[in-house]
C-alpha cells in the first residue's frame, strides 16, 4: 500500500516551506500593496473611492469564499494541479485588466477571475504544507506566513516604481508576469499521500464529517470571532492616529514598526509552538489574549511612547496568532481532512472579516472616535480565545496526537477486507 | 535682517509697518522705504520713549511694475533693514512626468487651489520654443477651465511625437506664473519586453523543478532493475517523498 505512516518533518518539506513563502506573498502582497493602485485608478476613471476600494474587497471576498472549492479540488487531485490552475488564472486576472476600459472590467478581472485563482493556490499550499510537517509544523508555518509581511514592505515601492515608469496598464501587465510565480510554486508541492488518506474517503464525505465534528466546529467559531476583531487596526489605526492629531509620516512609520513587530512574532511564535509540549490551542489562546487586551488598550493610550509600545504589541501578537491559529487545525481534524477543514474554515471566518471592518466604522460613526471600536474589537478577540478552552485537550499535558478519524476507519477497513476477497486479491 | 513673503494677485492698497529699536542714544533717525534699489520715500522719526521708531509706508500696487520687493531700511551706525516680497501665486511645481501610451488620452491638469487667474495659456515645446496652443485650430486638443482655478488640456490620439515638456501659464493682473509637466508617450513593446523576459524565466524554473523531479524518480527506480518481481517497497526516511498515488502498487513481502 503507497503511503507513509508519519509527516516526513522535513526534506522536501523546506521546499514546500519555501513555495508557500512565496506564494503567500503574491497573494497576500499583492492584495495588500494594491493601495497603490487606488490612487490611480480614481484619477484614471474618475471614479469615487468607494467604488474603486471595492475591486480588493472582492478579491478577498472570492479568495476566502473559493477557499472550500480550493479544498474539494486538491482532495480530488492533489494539490499540485489545483495550485497551478489557480497560478494562471491569477495571472490572467491581472492581464485581462490591464486591457480594462471601466471599472466593471476590473472587478470582474482582478476581483473574480484573480481572486478565483488566489482561493485555488492559498489554502490548498497550507494543507499541503501542514501534511509534511508534524512535529515542527509551527515553525513550517511561521517561516511560510512571513512571505505576506516582507511582501508587503517590498511591494508597495515596487508597484510604486513600475507605475511612475510604466503607468497603470504596464503596471499591472508586469504584475500578472510576476503572479505566473504561483505556476512555478505550484509546480513544487509534490504529492505526499499518508496512510489516513486511504481511510477518510471522498470530499464529500470529508465535508459531512466535519461539519458533524464538535471540536471542528467550536474552532471555527473561535476564529471568526477573531477574525471579526483581527482586521480593525489594520483598517482604522491610521484614521485613529490622525484623530489623535498625528501627521501622515509619523503614522505611516508607526505602522511600520508594528508590522516589524508581526514579522518576528510569526517566526517566533512559529519556534515556540514546535518547543512547548502540548496542545498548540493553549498557545493561540495565549496570544488571542494578549491581542485582545493591546486592542482595548488602545484608546486609553494617549501619550506616543504608550502607542508606540502598544502597536509593537499588537504586532507582535497578532503576528503569533497566525501560524498557531493554522497548526490547530491538523491537531483537530487530522492531515487527511485537512484540505477541506482548511477551506470550511476560511470560508465561515470570512465573515467575521467582512463585517468587523464596517461593524467598526459604524460604531465610529456613531460614537464619534474610535474608542468603542477597539474595545469592541479586542472584546471580539477575548471571546473567540474564551472559546478555545472548549477544545478536547485543552488542559492536558501532552500532545495530542495528531487525530485520526477512528470511527471512519474501522468502517472502511471492514469495506476494504470484502471488497478484496471478492475480487480475489491476493493478502498474505 | 527680516524678510517676509507676501501673495498678492489683484490690485490693491498696501500699507507695511516697520518698526525699529534703535541703538545707541538718539531722538531723531531716518527711515529710507526702497523698491530693489529705487528710492521711494525717505523721511525723519522721532524716537518713542521705550526706544522704538514706527515707520509706515502706503502705496497701491495696479500692476506688474509695483511688484518686487520693498526695504524700510533704519540708517545708522547699525543699519537695520526690513524686506517685504510681493509675488504673483506660485503653481505645484512638483509634478512628476505623465506617462501614456500611443492611443490614449492624456489629461494635463493645472490647478491654483488658493487662487483665481484671469486667464490660463497652455504651451508646448518645439525644440526650444515654447509654442502656444491652439485648441480651436486644432481638434485632438481640447482645453478646458480657461476662467477657473484649475485648467485641465485633453490631448486625444496621442502619438509618440506628443511627448515633451508642456507649460501652463496662470495670467494675472500683477503677473503671472507657469508650470511645467512633462508627458511621455511610450509604445505597447516598452512593458511586453520586461513581461515576456519574466515569462520566459517562470518557464524555465518550472522545467527546473520538473525534471529534477524526473530525476530523482529514475533515480529511485535504478536500484530496482531486474527484480521486477521481488518488489521491495523501502520507506526512506531520508530526503525523499512519499511515492504518488498513481505508481504502480507495490506489494509487501
Amino acid at each position: 500500500m503507497a503511503g507513509r505512516a508519519e509527516p516526513p518533518d522535513g526534506g522536501w518539506g523546506w521546499m514546500v516551506v519555501l513555495s508557500a513563502f512565496f506564494q503567500s506573498a503574491l497573494v497576500f502582497g499583492v492584495l495588500r500593496s494594491f493601495g497603490v493602485f487606488f490612487v490611480e485608478f480614481v484619477s484614471a476613471f474618475e471614479e469615487q473611492a468607494a467604488r474603486v476600494s471595492w475591486i480588493a474587497s472582492i478579491g478577498i471576498a472570492v479568495q476566502q469564499f473559493g477557499s472550500p472549492i480550493g479544498s474539494v479540488l486538491s482532495t480530488n487531485f492533489g494539490p499540485r494541479p489545483v495550485v497551478m490552475t489557480g497560478g494562471i488564472l491569477a495571472a490572467l486576472g491581472m492581464l485581462l485588466a490591464s486591457f480594462a476600459t471601466s471599472l466593471t472590467h476590473l472587478y470582474l478581472s482582478i476581483g473574480l477571475l484573480s481572486g478565483s485563482g488566489w482561493a485555488l493556490t492559498f489554502t490548498p499550499t497550507l494543507a499541503c504544507l501542514s501534511r509534511y510537517f508534524s512535529r515542527r509544523r509551527s515553525l513550517a508555518m511561521g517561516l511560510a506566513l512571513t512571505g505576506v509581511g516582507l511582501s508587503s514592505f517590498a511591494f508597495a515601492p515596487l508597484f510604486q516604481w513600475l507605475l511612475d515608469h510604466f503607468a497603470w496598464r504596464g503596471a499591472l501587465l508586469l504584475v500578472s508576469a510576476l503572479s505566473c510565480h504561483l505556476v512555478a510554486c505550484g509546480a513544487l508541492l509534490r504529492p505526499l499521500s499518508l496512510t489516513e488518506d486511504t481511510a477518510v474517503g471522498g470530499p464529500r464525505a470529508q465535508l459531512t464529517s466535519l461539519l458533524h465534528h464538535g471540536p471542528f466546529l467550536r474552532y471555527t467559531v473561535a476564529l471568526t470571532l477573531i477574525n471579526t476583531g483581527y482586521f480593525i487596526p489594520y483598517v482604522h489605526l491610521v484614521a485613529h492616529l490622525q484623530d489623535l492629531g498625528w501627521d501622515p509620516l509619523p503614522a505611516a512609520f508607526l505602522l511600520s514598526v508594528a508590522a516589524i513587530s508581526d514579522l518576528i512574532g510569526r517566526v517566533a511564535s512559529g519556534w515556540l509552538g514546535d518547543a512547548v509540549p502540548g496542545p498548540v490551542a493553549r498557545l493561540l489562546m495565549l496570544w488571542t489574549t494578549l491581542t485582545g487586551v493591546s486592542l482595548a488598550l488602545f484608546p486609553v493610550a494617549q501619550a506616543p511612547t504608550a502607542l508606540v509600545v502598544l502597536a509593537v504589541a499588537y504586532g507582535f501578537t497578532s503576528g503569533a496568532l497566525t501560524p498557531v491559529a493554522f497548526s490547530v487545525l491538523p491537531e483537530l481534524v487530522g492531515t487527511a481532512r485537512i484540505y477541506c477543514g482548511l477551506g470550511l474554515v476560511q470560508m465561515i471566518e470570512s465573515i467575521g472579516g467582512l463585517l468587523g471592518a464596517p461593524l467598526s466604522g459604524y460604531l465610529r460613526d456613531v460614537t464619534g472616535n474610535y474608542t468603542a471600536s477597539f474595545v469592541v474589537a479586542g472584546a471580539f478577540l477575548l471571546v473567540g480565545s474564551g472559546v478555545l478552552i472548549t477544545l478536547p485537550h485543552f488542559f492536558s499535558c501532552f500532545s495530542a496526537p495528531t487525530s485520526r478519524p477512528q470511527e471512519l476507519v474501522i468502517e472502511v477497513l471492514d469495506t476494504k477486507v470484502s471488497l478484496h476477497k471478492e475480487e480475489g486479491l491476493e493478502e498474505e | 535682517m527680516l524678510e517676509k513673503n507676501i501673495t498678492l494677485e489683484s490690485p490693491s492698497l498696501v500699507s507695511l509697518t516697520c518698526e525699529f529699536t534703535p541703538s545707541g542714544n538718539v531722538t531723531l533717525v531716518n527711515v529710507t522705504w526702497t523698491r530693489g534699489t529705487e528710492l521711494m520715500l525717505r523721511s525723519p522719526h522721532a524716537v518713542f520713549a521705550d526706544n522704538t521708531v514706527h515707520a509706515q509706508y502706503q502705496f497701491s500696487i495696479i500692476n506688474s511694475k509695483q511688484m518686487g520687493s520693498y526695504s524700510c531700511l533704519l540708517e545708522g551706525k547699525q543699519e537695520q533693514r526690513g524686506t517685504f516680497n510681493f509675488k504673483v501665486p506660485e503653481l505645484s511645481g512638483k509634478n512628476k512626468p505623465f506617462i501614456t501610451y500611443v492611443g490614449d488620452t492624456a489629461v494635463l491638469v493645472c490647478k491654483c487651489p488658493k487662487c483665481l487667474p484671469v486667464r490660463w495659456a497652455w504651451y508646448r515645446s518645439n525644440g526650444s520654443e515654447q509654442v502656444p496652443i491652439d485648441a480651436l485650430m486644432n481638434d485632438t486638443y481640447v482645453i478646458s477651465g480657461t476662467h477657473s482655478n484649475k485648467t485641465k488640456l485633453k490631448i486625444k490620439n496621442l502619438r509618440e511625437e506628443d511627448g515633451g515638456a508642456y507649460w501652463c501659464r496662470a495670467e494675472f493682473q500683477l503677473g503671472q506664473s507657469t508650470d511645467q509637466l512633462d508627458l511621455v508617450v511610450l509604445s505597447f513593446l516598452v512593458p511586453l519586453k520586461p513581461f515576456f523576459a519574466i515569462i520566459a524565466e517562470v518557464i524555465v524554473l518550472m522545467s527546473i523543478i520538473l525534471l529534477c523531479e524526473v530525476y530523482t524518480k529514475k533515480k529511485k527506480k535504478h536500484p530496482d532493475d531486474g527484480k521486477e518481481f521481488e518488489q521491495i517497497e523501502q520507506l526512506k526516511s531520508d530526503d525523499s517523498n512519499g511515492v504518488e498515488n498513481n505508481a504502480p502498487r507495490q506489494r509487501k513481502k
